[in-house]
């Protein structure tokens, strides 16, 4: 499916950008597009995958460690430690994902384990196989049976949680909180070790 | 999850077993004018997360804490349930894990049925700890089943459809750990400031106890 839209939508994306431009093997055009993200890594790295419609996935071989903050919408499968925002977007926790974090989005899908403390403007789905240790704040929340939970549950109004202030940080000795810091690129990931097993 | 008890072992109950039946409660009806009455209470959900009790607590605008309790007793004294219950290592380890709270930290706390499987030296332990992480005047609810000549008695899950009636979906038996009756809860809650009593023709023992 992602497939066909990507087909379909690549050479709009190129006329777009530049119209005058003459047409271009996919090949010419993948190496022209890395280029420019290797000669301006932070200023000039525009959204690509908000065309291409997909999610950022971080598969389930690959660890990181650190902070990763969104612009579009994120599956995490694999394992990571540290915080994960995705302001204004859907963050999904895979059935396989280990996360030792704590996670800030609009809407948050939860089907793996987490360890940490759950901030979510919008929604916060549990699914049954999930496992989630830490407090979760949000407007709303779905809990399917048998999901495992162990913490506190803050459901704050949505009109709350639509102003600047609402978005603070939960804390708890007990778990990782997520930290409020500006996203740089679209999908960044600060880390102190990633690693793709 | 669900249970079984074969020999007094706690096991998983096949996935067949009954259908959810709904009934009155008088202590929940107590309990819930608590929740009418007040605003921005801490309540603590001993039977794990569900959708109904979370909805439920939080619609009156309260904040609900979950603790499987039974599930961390599945985990710490595992097959052989009581007699593991007497190791102090395993007691130990119990204790950390369940009621991890601040002191004084909740306005009510359901219970439901997790207390009954409990030996004694690690039920006046684990009740001390959850008087201790409930604010003075904080209810609790709890349930113990009266049919005294019942070894094994089932297990439920308890949903809350409203301010009187409670959801209770079976999950398999369980050998309680002793037999309840008033004298023995009211020895067990003698540090709480008032106990009262409920009595329902499911044969449960419906406790509210006041810190």
């Amino acid at each position: 499916m992602w497939s066909k839209r990507r087909e379909d939508e690549l050479p709009q994306r190129s006329e777009s950008r530049s119209p005058t431009a003459p047409t271009s093997t996919p090949q010419l055009e993948s190496q022209r597009r890395e280029s420019n993200f290797m000669a301006s890594p932070n200023r000039n790295f525009e959204p690509e995958t908000g065309s291409r419609g997909g999610p950022a996935i971080l598969g389930k071989n690959v660890t990181v460690k650190g902070q990763i903050f969104a612009r579009e919408d994120l599956t995490i499968d694999g394992e990571v430690e540290g915080t994960v925002e995705c302001h204004e977007h859907r963050l999904t926790i895979g059935p396989n994902a280990r996360v030792q974090a704590g996670l800030k989005a609009r809407e948050i899908v939860i089907q793996g384990s987490i360890h940490g403390n759950v901030d979510a403007t919008d929604k916060i789905d549990i699914k049954k196989e999930a496992k989630l240790v830490g407090d979760i704040k949000t407007s709303r929340i779905v809990i399917e049976d048998g999901a495992y939970f162990k913490g506190s549950i803050d459901i704050s109004k949505p009109n709350a949680a639509a102003k600047p202030a609402a978005a603070t940080v939960v804390t708890s000795p007990a778990v990782p909180s997520t930290q409020s810091a500006p996203p740089a690129t679209q999908t960044a990931v600060a880390s102190t070790g990633a690693t793709s097993r | 999850m669900r249970f079984s008890a074969s020999r007094g072992i706690l096991t998983r109950a096949p996935k067949s077993e009954g259908a959810s039946t709904t009934r009155h409660s008088s202590g929940f009806e107590q309990f819930c004018t608590m929740l009418q009455n007040s605003s921005d209470l801490s309540i603590l959900d001993m039977s794990g997360a569900s959708q109904a009790n979370v909805s439920f607590i939080t619609g009156y605008g309260h904040r609900i804490s979950s603790d499987d309790a039974l599930g961390t007793m599945q985990t710490c004294f595992g097959a052989d349930f009581f007699s593991n219950q007497q190791a102090a290592s395993n007691a130990h380890r119990f204790l950390e894990q369940t009621l991890t709270f601040p002191d004084e930290t909740f306005d009510g706390a359901l219970v439901w049925d997790t207390l009954q499987f409990l030996i004694p030296p690690l039920l006046e332990d684990t009740v001390a700890k959850l008087l201790r992480v409930m604010r003075p005047g904080a209810l609790l609810l709890a349930f113990f089943n009266s049919d005294e000549k019942r070894a094994q008695v089932p297990l439920y899950n308890y949903r809350i459809q409203d301010s009187k009636t409670l959801a209770q979906t079976p999950r398999g038996g369980l050998q309680r750990a002793q037999y309840f009756n008033n004298r023995v809860l009211e020895r067990l809650f003698e540090r709480a400031s008032s106990l009262k009593f409920f009595l329902t023709r499911g044969a449960q023992r419906e406790v509210i106890v006041r810190k």
